[in-house]
């Protein structure tokens, strides 16, 4: 339902930079699927660093902290997958050189532009914005049961099943620490 | 092609739409999921709607019906 209970309530939900995109393959190639994921996590990544420094909880610091460490090692994790498919090391222009334009590491899951979230996040409380982190959260979760349909042989399955269990665990934390605030 | 190329638009019911549709169904014949937080749903949410939050979705949707329209929130 559009908006959620606050649409419900007869309540306007301030320019929530809530994801109305899911991811609907296009690509042909598994590294293709790849650099795509890569540049979502980089995204991510910069999210959740930035917004770190946006509030006074030390809770919530650690958390996002944490988060963006995860997305970091997913990057490596990707671009370890990359390496064993491609036989090759990334080069330079990597992810640019296997998905096309905008890499600009404006965008994360769900298509969310990181700008926009972080302009939407200043001046609010802090359930909101493990709200939007827990929506973004759910997106990736499910961009890599996705992908990982999407893979053709086993061990590229694997990554991607290991990266949707750890966006779900990524999941838990934050709703863990959105009930303790409510 | 540009990256938003890979993504699509999920179009949702809007709040007007689901009062419309549940006033005009009988709740044998849907699911309504309360994907929030168990606090969140305690506070207040749509009437005979099932709490299953997000994290646990994919794990409990054998507790849905799949010949039923769903409705989220």
């Amino acid at each position: 339902m559009e908006g959620g209970i606050r649409a419900w309530e007869g309540l306007l939900a301030e320019g929530v930079p809530e994801s109305r995109m899911a991811f609907f393959t296009v690509a042909s190639r598994p590294e293709e699927l790849i650099g795509l994921a890569w540049t979502l996590e980089e995204g991510s990544r910069k999210f959740y660093s930035e917004i770190s420094s946006l509030l006074d909880d030390r809770e919530a610091i650690t958390l996002f902290q944490n988060l963006s460490a995860a997305e970091e090692h997913h990057k490596l994790s990707l671009m370890n997958l990359y390496k064993v498919l491609s036989g090759a090391e990334p080069d330079p222009g990597f992810p640019g050189s296997l998905i096309p334009a905008e890499t600009s590491g404006d965008l994360m899951e769900g298509a969310v532009r990181v700008s926009e979230a972080l302009t939407w996040a200043k001046g609010k409380v802090l359930v909101e914005v493990l709200e939007l982190a827990i929506s973004l959260e759910t997106n990736s979760y499910d961009l890599y049961i996705k992908m990982e349909r999407q893979m053709g042989d086993e061990n590229s399955r694997r990554v991607f099943v290991h990266l949707s269990r750890e966006e779900k665990e990524h999941l838990a934390w934050l709703a863990v620490l959105l009930d303790k605030k409510l | 092609m540009g990256i938003l190329d890979y993504f699509r638009p999920v179009s949702a019911m809007t709040a007007e739409k689901v009062r419309e549709f549940l006033r005009n169904k009988k709740p044998e014949e849907y699911n309504l999921v309360d994907v929030r937080q168990p606090k969140e749903y305690e506070r207040g949410h749509i009437p005979g709607a099932r709490l299953i939050p997000v994290g646990e979705l994919a794990d409990r949707l054998r507790e849905l019906d799949p010949d039923k329209p769903t409705i989220t929130y």
